[in-house]
């Protein structure tokens, strides 16, 4: 019971913060109804899966403070999970995507424990390793499809058993409940036991554990928590796009981007990984339908984008909600 | 046979993994930087030969200076711009800083160059095979795994011989009594990174004499280059050295286990994702890399 209040009590935030939720979260509810197209629908609906992405990746490399690189592995689990089963067997959505859930989770334990006992730097490239050996084998496998991916059969009707619409609207409404359940989830568990553990571990590592605070499991706990979180958005990915294969899901790239996006907003903040995705995924998406149109400027996107990184690590490696915090301190 | 020609492919593509290595793990080694860039660097290296040969008209081999310059400038120029400030950061801002590097270096070179596949086909060497007893080897391969043997040897004579290579291992070991001590610290970074930088550029250099060059060759490099370092130890130069020929090895002996046992599954695809199993492996069992000294 506690815990439930505790996921819903959100009075420790400043005003500043509890008003800007507020307007956010009604601005979200009639955002369908504001008339944007559907490349803006598509942009928002981006931007709430890669926040639930980022708040995933935040209970481990925000809290816990592990540099964890791998996490479009578990992008693909999510999202192989739930095309498979639908394909092969005709498994709804509803019951696909836990079981997707609890294969992540237990195959995070697996690899989970010995990639535990390597710290910083020998422990973010062994994430990135895993997850390239799972794209890998994904890439080659042909009983999943192999490198050509899988794709989903189209329903003639629009289902709810499986998650299939015809407008984005749905979409949408759909995303943004499972990015308000890990907004609660979050909330409750940035104060929850492991939560206050994990921020010791990673303050002072040798600390924590003269406290009797077993390290290596908080954080293969932190691990196998934030691999479902993003196994659920793996998920979304196979019935909204109606189509995956290794190099769209499981890619380098989307394990730096769900990593790097957190840590410009702010990692180990409760807002951070959301003000990073609002702010990248648009400005990606733009730039590159922007400049990426224009003959002869092909990669130009990319090149303000790569600055953009390269200038905020190098200024506030805090991120964005480091700048914020950083003026109200000041205008305290 | 098979095993042994597969063995000698391995080492000589070993050598020059070792050299691509070798930047990464001085970088590393100096202040505690994973470079992410570095696989573009060795990009730039290796468009560096390519356009002098092709424009000039000369044979790659002779245009090796040009990539080594071109590879310290970048070195140089991404220290003294970017990893100065990135110092002061967490670790995680640093990772992501080096990769902004590699975003911008490898967009840069899809602007300039486009995405074509391209490769040298003229060169005194290109095309011709040396025939060592029942072992058929290419030229290419032979003379730039000699090559890097050379430079590698050369950069492991400036760091332990000379009086600049003890300034820059001593900073390496401990950065604040090599301060005490009169050496100019951000001086000796600018130089690893001069260092790094040059090294990989020369092994770009040679690495095209037989690859293909795109914008977005220096992915798989600078895994196998991680890989690599970390299996020998972060910071070991010795390390780098042999883990670069052990994946060398592990690389083509793969695909004629493959073979041999009569798998399909086990076949050349899978060459560079055993070289990550290994590190997995490698570093679960023993942390701190084969030569590591940093943990």
């Amino acid at each position: 019971m506690e815990k439930i209040r505790d996921a819903f009590d959100f009075r420790d935030f400043s005003k500043p913060e509890k008003v800007g939720f507020a307007i956010f979260t009604l601005f979200l509810l009639i955002f369908p109804w504001l008339g944007a197209g559907s490349f803006v629908k598509a942009v928002a609906i981006q931007f709430l899966l890669f926040s639930l992405f980022g708040m995933g990746w935040n209970t481990i490399g925000g809290y816990g403070g592990q540099v964890e690189l791998g996490k479009a592995q578990y992008v693909g689990i999510g999202a192989y999970t739930v095309a498979l089963t639908m394909v092969w067997w005709k498994i709804p959505f509803w019951v696909s995507m836990p079981i997707g859930v609890l294969i992540a989770i237990g195959y995070s334990f697996i690899i989970g424990y010995p990639l535990f006992r390597l710290k910083g730097h020998y422990f973010a490239i062994a994430t990135i390793c895993t997850s390239l050996v799972l794209q890998d084998i994904f890439i080659n496998w042909k009983l999943v499809g192999a490198a050509k991916g899988i794709e989903l059969p189209i329903r003639e009707h629009p289902d709810f058993l499986y998650m299939q619409f015809k407008s984005d609207t749905y979409y949408f409404y759909f995303i943004m409940a499972l990015f308000y359940v890990a907004i609660f989830y979050m909330n409750w568990f940035r104060k929850s036991k492991l939560g206050y553990q994990l921020r010791m571990i990673k303050e002072d590592e040798e600390a924590a554990e003269s406290l009797g605070i077993d390290a290596r499991w908080c954080k293969i706990k932190a691990y196998s928590i934030a691999s479902a979180f993003v196994a659920v958005g793996g998920g979304f990915l196979a019935v909204y796009n109606l189509y995956i294969d290794p190099y769209s899901v499981m890619d380098l790239d989307l394990s730096i981007k769900i990593a790097l996006m957190s840590m410009l907003g702010g990692a180990g903040s409760m807002w951070g990984p959301i003000i990073g995705s609002a702010f990248l995924v648009p400005l990606d998406r733009f730039l590159g339908s922007w400049l990426g149109a224009q003959k002869g400027l092909i990669g130009v996107d990319f090149m303000i984008y790569a600055a953009l990184i390269m200038i905020v690590s190098a200024y506030q490696p805090r991120g964005i909600w480091g700048i914020i915090e950083q003026f109200r301190k000041r205008g305290a | 046979m098979i095993i042994l020609d597969a063995l000698l492919q391995g080492i000589l593509m070993g050598l020059l993994f070792a050299l691509v290595a070798l930047g990464l793990t001085i970088i590393f080694g100096m202040m505690d930087i994973v470079n992410f860039a570095h696989g573009e660097f060795l990009m730039i290296g290796m468009y560096t030969t390519y356009w002098t040969s092709l424009l000039l008209h000369i044979d790659p081999l002779i245009t090796l200076p040009a990539s080594a310059i071109v590879g310290m400038l970048l070195g140089l120029a991404s220290y003294y711009c970017l990893v100065k400030y990135l110092l002061r950061g967490p670790m995680i801002a640093q990772l992501f800083g080096t990769f902004g590097l590699m975003l911008f270096l490898r967009y840069l070179a899809q602007f300039l160059f486009g995405t074509d596949y391209r490769i040298i086909q003229k060169g005194l060497l290109v095309g011709k095979t040396l025939a060592l007893g029942p072992f058929m080897l290419d030229w290419t391969k032979l003379s730039s795994a000699i090559l890097s043997l050379i430079a590698f040897l050369f950069v492991y004579y400036l760091l332990h011989r000379t009086k600049l290579g003890k300034a820059l291992r001593a900073t390496a070991l401990n950065r604040e009594a090599a301060n005490y001590m009169g050496i100019k610290t951000e001086r000796m970074n600018a130089l690893a990174w001069m260092i790094g930088g040059g090294t990989v550029g020369i092994a770009g250099g040679l690495i095209v004499n037989f690859w293909y060059v795109y914008p977005t060759v220096g992915l798989l490099f600078v895994m196998i280059a991680f890989a690599s370092v970390a299996m020998g130890g972060f910071g070991s130069i010795k390390g780098a050295f042999f883990a670069g020929i052990l994946v060398g090895m592990i690389e083509m002996l793969f695909p004629v286990f493959g073979h041999l046992i009569g798998s399909d599954f086990l076949g050349p695809h899978f060459k560079f994702t055993v070289v990550y199993f290994a590190y997995f492996i490698i570093v679960v069992l023993r942390p701190q890399g084969l030569f590591g000294w940093k943990k």
